[in-house]
């Protein structure tokens, strides 16, 4: 079954074949059984060839299939080769897995929209790009799939395009990221310049050959692939596009922008992790750029009025614990959070999806209340989500991924404790802002009348989903609780265990663990206090639309959005604006020439052999007269 | 002559024979469809000896003709050509044919003319390049003039003919000084006379350059172009395609074996003469398309330019010159076929298409014929994932790699400017629909009549081939080779 391989990221990009070519011939149901099919069947595949890695798995590490020659010229041999390991399997369960539920919800949720065939053929697109990126043996193909996620993303919150803001929305995510993209591409060069092949596999192991630890090399190609990854997974500095992504479907925020693609750099990373290796210092640098991402998001979502731009910057902040955890070497960490987040975040997501949906498309959170009754299934549903995001402890699989990424914190030899420090603000963070949406939207008076609970088609996801994000979490408990070590075993076949610092034992884990759980119902607590309405503070607050300075400064993000627009958008306009005269009238200058050499060469044909006749001769006189005398 | 001999020419004489039956077959009872469909197996039955002619080449047959891989390859693009342009003629001709009768003859006028275009592709002395070229000439100067009661066919008749005539003189007399100087008649021994002296006669070369003349007429070079544009307006728009693929494909093939054989690009002069040649041939080509309102004539100066970019291939040198001018000739065939085939196609519903506005917005109402049309200037242009882009990248290795940089950047630049009017054109197809084309079209016997399977056939293998070889080129490229070394191989056996 694992020749089966190549077959998983065909399906869904036949899948996309088919929608976009007769997608308007078929039915609506037709769409949704192809839509979804795909990516069920590719969901099938990755189950028929995990048992079959699985069969022979600590003895064979990888598989590898090579199903096309792309390019074979002098000296560059690029395949469509496909490589699975432990770490490539994850991602690809997690894809076809979340992604045919996903699928699954957007065939009800997106039922009544005019682009319905548009709108699975892009998804199924996303989906293949992303296997492809997620399973690609070299850089190259690799790339392909980056661009790939990147085109539909861009495609997918520009969806609606007759709205402008939503076109202006979807171009912003599309060339920040392209920043990315190219610091990307340019590291690649250079890797193919230093080692002549764009194997992943050989790329790493001539670089650990070749390039000392701290080499400068191997610190420039390490910074742009850093950058390359902070554009996709929208971190610091090139975080502004995520927010305004949410102009997209919600299934698509939850797909794309949650679950799946924004985490591709993550993935980038572990990918390549024996080049980060070779640059402590830029994994010092990922660090300290998740720890002050993670931060600065979980101030903006405080504020946010927005359901969708709440989580999105839940997302981002989250995302900056996975960069935490990467950056002090807790690599399996950084998966398991991975793993975790997938499932509550695309559950958070759809959850909103069915409030936006039964409150017809409302999703500032001061119009919202009182829904537990109305929608008993989105509630309990979302709160499990946002349990899990804020990590209460035991029962929920938030906490036990965000307890190890801090105990790696506290325990690594790369970690510093003020960056602990400010990942516990982080956590408790996370519980503030998690609650302050559930206890908006849920409790309190109903201000918007809800049409009711949505189908079985986006129950189902949500319930599945909410039973991962109870459970997942039981694959890796820690020695003071269970000791279990599924996951950690697992990826220890594709990725580096993580080190300790001499003489951390289990009851300082026990002591950090205690104040991670503090931090997570502190500020779940406080949430009840200024949030919940009829307690201590919930009576103020009623509305947030202060204009406050501080406040409007967190809501947009902390500025950034402004910044880059005076220092890198309005300069450029005002470029382009003043010198393109200058620039054209070169270019016109040709065309005019062009133009009068075309009306005096016409001339010449006048139509009369006898000038034919005598412009042959002199021809031949002059050739006669340059070349034989 | 032994039986080796006859395998080896088995393909002209077969042609020969199927003229002879042709001709018959008209003296005995004329009917349209039956001479056509005899034409086409003409060739296809030509095409099938081919193999078997091959398994006895390289071989020289008196000291006329030499049957190699090259000879084989170019008469394979000939005949293949020449199917696809029957293929198109019968619809065209039963639309545009007016006269009382008389229309059977244009097919062994067509035969006539492949039969020459096969002897030039063997050419390999003086008087059989003659024949095949008067042959050639001769036929196509009826075959211009077919529509006869028509001013426009009737005018370009006349001038190929003086023109032609004219070639012909520059060429026997450039043929009388070659032979004054050196004293033979075949290449090699010209070739071999060429090595041995220290320095070439002024007398010799002044007739090598009234023969290049002679060759750079027919194949339209500037500034002996003048001819081409009105010739091509002119012309029955099937004739046009065969004045642009398979003519010029069998000059091309003889010039290369004159080139090899003769060695004539090892003197600077020669070399000289084709860049100067080359150059002017891209600019005023490309320049003089730039605005032209008429798809022949646009397609007839975009011609022109093409060979200049075939010339700078040529001045490569070598086995990778001749590789890239051989690979650069078929697919220029190809795009050719398709671009003339769609007017061709277009025209046999009556009255010539052939301005740019009557192909405004033709993608919405004869979808395939545009997207024919479209694929072929695209290969034109030189686009990716087409034929054209393929033979161009193979002249720019060409010439790169010998060091041409000059022709090169002027190849480059000249590329850049035909995109200019091949996208005019590609962007008139998916215009506003005109008006008074709209409406009446729709529901008409007409339409369902005009899309005829031969048309599809033919259009339709054009396609598949400039396809294929934008993406898989490889085979050809295998097989160009073979026949190229072959080409140098005859050259170093021969005592």
């Amino acid at each position: 079954m694992l020749s089966l391989l190549w077959l998983i990221p065909v399906l869904p990009l036949a899948g996309f074949l088919l929608l976009a070519l007769c997608g308007g011939r078929l039915s609506r149901q037709h769409i949704a059984w192809v839509g979804c099919g795909s990516v069920g069947a590719a969901a099938v595949t990755t189950a028929l060839v995990a048992i079959d890695f699985f069969s022979l798995f600590p003895a064979r590490e990888f598989y590898q299939q090579t199903s096309w020659n792309w390019i074979d010229t002098s000296g560059m041999t690029v395949g469509i080769s496909w490589y699975l390991d432990a770490l490539s399997l994850l991602m690809v369960a997690v894809i076809t897995g979340i992604g045919f539920l996903i699928h699954l919800y957007s065939a009800e949720y997106m039922a009544h929209d005019d682009g319905y065939a548009r709108f699975f053929a892009y998804m199924n697109l996303f989906v293949a790009a992303m296997l492809t990126l997620v399973l690609a043996d070299n850089l190259l193909l690799l790339y392909l799939g980056w661009e790939g996620v990147g085109l539909c993303s861009y495609l997918l919150i520009g969806f609606w395009y007759r709205e402008p803001e939503y076109g202006t929305a979807a171009q912003k995510a599309f060339i920040v990221t392209r920043i990315g993209d190219t610091a990307l591409a340019i590291g690649l060069f250079i890797l193919f310049t230093q080692f002549k092949t764009l194997s992943i596999q050989q790329v790493q192991s001539l670089a650990t050959g070749a390039w000392p630890v701290g080499s400068n090399l191997a610190m420039i190609v390490a910074v742009l692939f850093l950058i390359g990854a902070v554009g996709k997974s929208a971190q610091l500095p090139l975080q502004v596009w995520l927010p305004d992504a949410m102009a997209g479907p919600t299934p698509v925020s939850a797909l794309i922008h949650a679950a799946t693609m924004v985490t591709a750099g993550v993935y980038l990373i572990a990918r390549m992790h024996h080049l980060f290796e070779l640059a402590p210092m830029v994994q010092e640098g990922i660090a300290v750029l998740g720890l002050v991402t993670l931060l600065l998001a979980a101030t903006s979502a405080l504020v946010q009025q927005d359901i969708k731009r709440v989580l999105a910057y839940s997302t981002m902040s989250q995302i900056g614990y996975m960069f935490l955890a990467l950056g002090v070497g807790a690599w399996p960490a950084a998966l398991f959070h991975f793993l975790t987040h997938s499932c509550f975040k695309a559950l958070l997501f759809l959850a909103a999806g069915s409030v936006i949906h039964s409150l017809h498309h409302e999703q500032n959170i001061f119009k919202m209340g009182g829904l537990r009754r109305h929608l008993p299934w989105t509630f309990w549903t979302f709160l499990i989500g946002a349990a899990a995001m804020s990590g209460v402890p035991l029962i929920t699989s938030g906490f036990y991924s965000k307890d190890w990424i801090l105990w790696s914190v506290w325990s690594s030899p790369l970690s510093h404790r003020w960056i602990w420090f400010g990942a516990l603000l982080g956590a408790m963070l996370t519980g503030l802002y998690s609650f302050r949406l559930i206890f908006r939207v849920f409790f309190g008076e109903v201000r918007t009348q809800p049409t009711g609970e949505s189908g079985l088609a986006m129950r189902l996801p949500l319930v599945v989903l909410a039973f991962l994000a109870l459970t997942v979490g039981f694959l890796e408990m820690p020695h003071t609780l269970g000791n279990v070590t599924l996951f950690s075993h697992y990826l220890s076949h594709a990725l580096p265990t993580t080190a300790l610092l001499p003489g951390m034992d289990e009851s300082s884990e026990a002591r950090e663990q205690l104040a991670v759980t503090v931090a997570a119902l502190l500020g779940i607590g406080l949430a009840a206090l200024l949030f919940l309405p009829g307690s201590l503070f919930g009576a103020r607050g009623t509305d947030q639309s202060t204009t406050h300075p501080s406040m409007t400064l967190l809501q947009g993000g902390w500025g950034f959005d402004r910044l880059y627009d005076r220092l890198f958008v309005q300069p450029w306009f005002a470029i382009t604006r003043n010198s393109s005269d200058m620039v054209d009238r070169g270019y016109e200058w040709l065309a005019v020439c062009a133009e009068s050499c075309h009306g005096w060469l016409s001339h010449t044909q006048t139509g009369q052999v006898r000038w034919y006749a005598a412009s042959i001769a002199v021809g031949t006189l002059m050739l006669l007269g340059l070349f034989a005398m | 002559m032994i039986l080796q001999d006859f395998i080896a020419l088995s393909p002209i004489l077969d042609l020969g024979a199927f003229c002879l039956v042709t001709m018959l077959a008209i003296a005995f009872r004329r009917n349209h469809a039956r001479i056509a469909v005899c034409a086409f197996l003409s060739c296809l039955f030509t095409l099938a000896t081919l193999p078997w002619a091959a398994t006895v080449a390289p071989r020289a047959v008196t000291t006329l003709l030499v049957v190699d891989g090259h000879a084989l390859l170019y008469m394979g693009l000939i005949l293949s050509a020449t199917m696809v342009i029957v293929a198109l003629s019968y619809r065209y001709l039963n639309s545009q044919f007016h006269e009382q009768d008389g229309v059977e003859e244009y097919y062994l006028l067509l035969l006539l003319a492949t039969f020459g275009g096969l002897v030039l592709t063997t050419a390999a002395h003086f008087v059989s390049f003659f024949l095949g070229f008067e042959l050639l000439g001769l036929s196509l100067c009826s075959l211009i003039g077919y529509l006869r009661t028509r001013r426009n066919p009737l005018e370009a008749a006349v001038k190929y003919l003086l023109l032609s005539i004219t070639a012909s003189a520059f060429l026997l007399f450039g043929l009388a000084l070659l032979y004054f100087e050196s004293g033979a008649m075949t290449f090699h021994e010209v070739g071999v006379s060429v090595k041995q002296w220290q320095t070439v006669p002024a007398l010799w070369l002044g007739g090598l350059i009234l023969v290049l003349v002679g060759i750079a007429l027919k194949l339209g070079l500037a500034p002996f172009h003048m001819w081409i544009p009105d010739v091509y307006q002119g012309a029955p728009t099937p004739i046009t395609t065969y004045i642009a693929t398979v003519s010029k494909a069998a000059v091309m093939a003889l010039l290369l074996r004159l080139a090899t054989e003769v060695g004539i690009l090892e003197l600077p002069p020669v070399v000289h003469l084709f860049s100067l040649l080359a150059v002017v041939s891209m600019v005023t080509g490309n320049v003089l398309a730039l605005l032209q309102e008429n798809v022949k004539r646009l397609l007839a100066y975009s011609s022109i330019a093409h060979f200049g970019y075939v010339l700078v291939a040529l001045l490569a040198g070598g086995p990778p010159a001749a590789e890239a001018v051989t690979f650069y000739v078929i697919v220029y065939c190809a795009m050719s076929l398709g671009a003339f085939g769609v007017v061709t196609v277009y025209s046999s519903e009556g009255g010539d298409k052939d301005r740019v506005e009557d192909y405004q917005g033709l993608f919405w109402t004869r979808p395939w014929l545009a997207g024919m049309l479209a694929l072929s200037l695209l290969s034109l242009a030189g686009i990716p994932v087409t034929a054209g882009f393929i033979g161009k990248f193979y002249a720019i290795t060409a010439g790169v790699d010998a060091g041409l940089w000059w022709l090169v950047l002027a190849l480059i630049g000249n590329s850049v400017v035909s995109l200019y009017y091949y996208l005019r054109l590609f962007v008139t197809l998916f215009g506003e629909v005109a008006v008074q084309e709209a409406l009446p079209q729709q529901g008409t016997v007409q339409r369902s009549e005009f899309v005829s399977w031969t048309a599809v056939c033919s259009l339709g293998f054009v396609a598949s081939i400039i396809l294929v070889l934008g993406i898989y080129p490889e085979p050809l490229i295998q097989l160009i080779r073979e026949s190229v070394s072959n080409l140098l191989m005859v050259v170093a056996q021969r005592p």
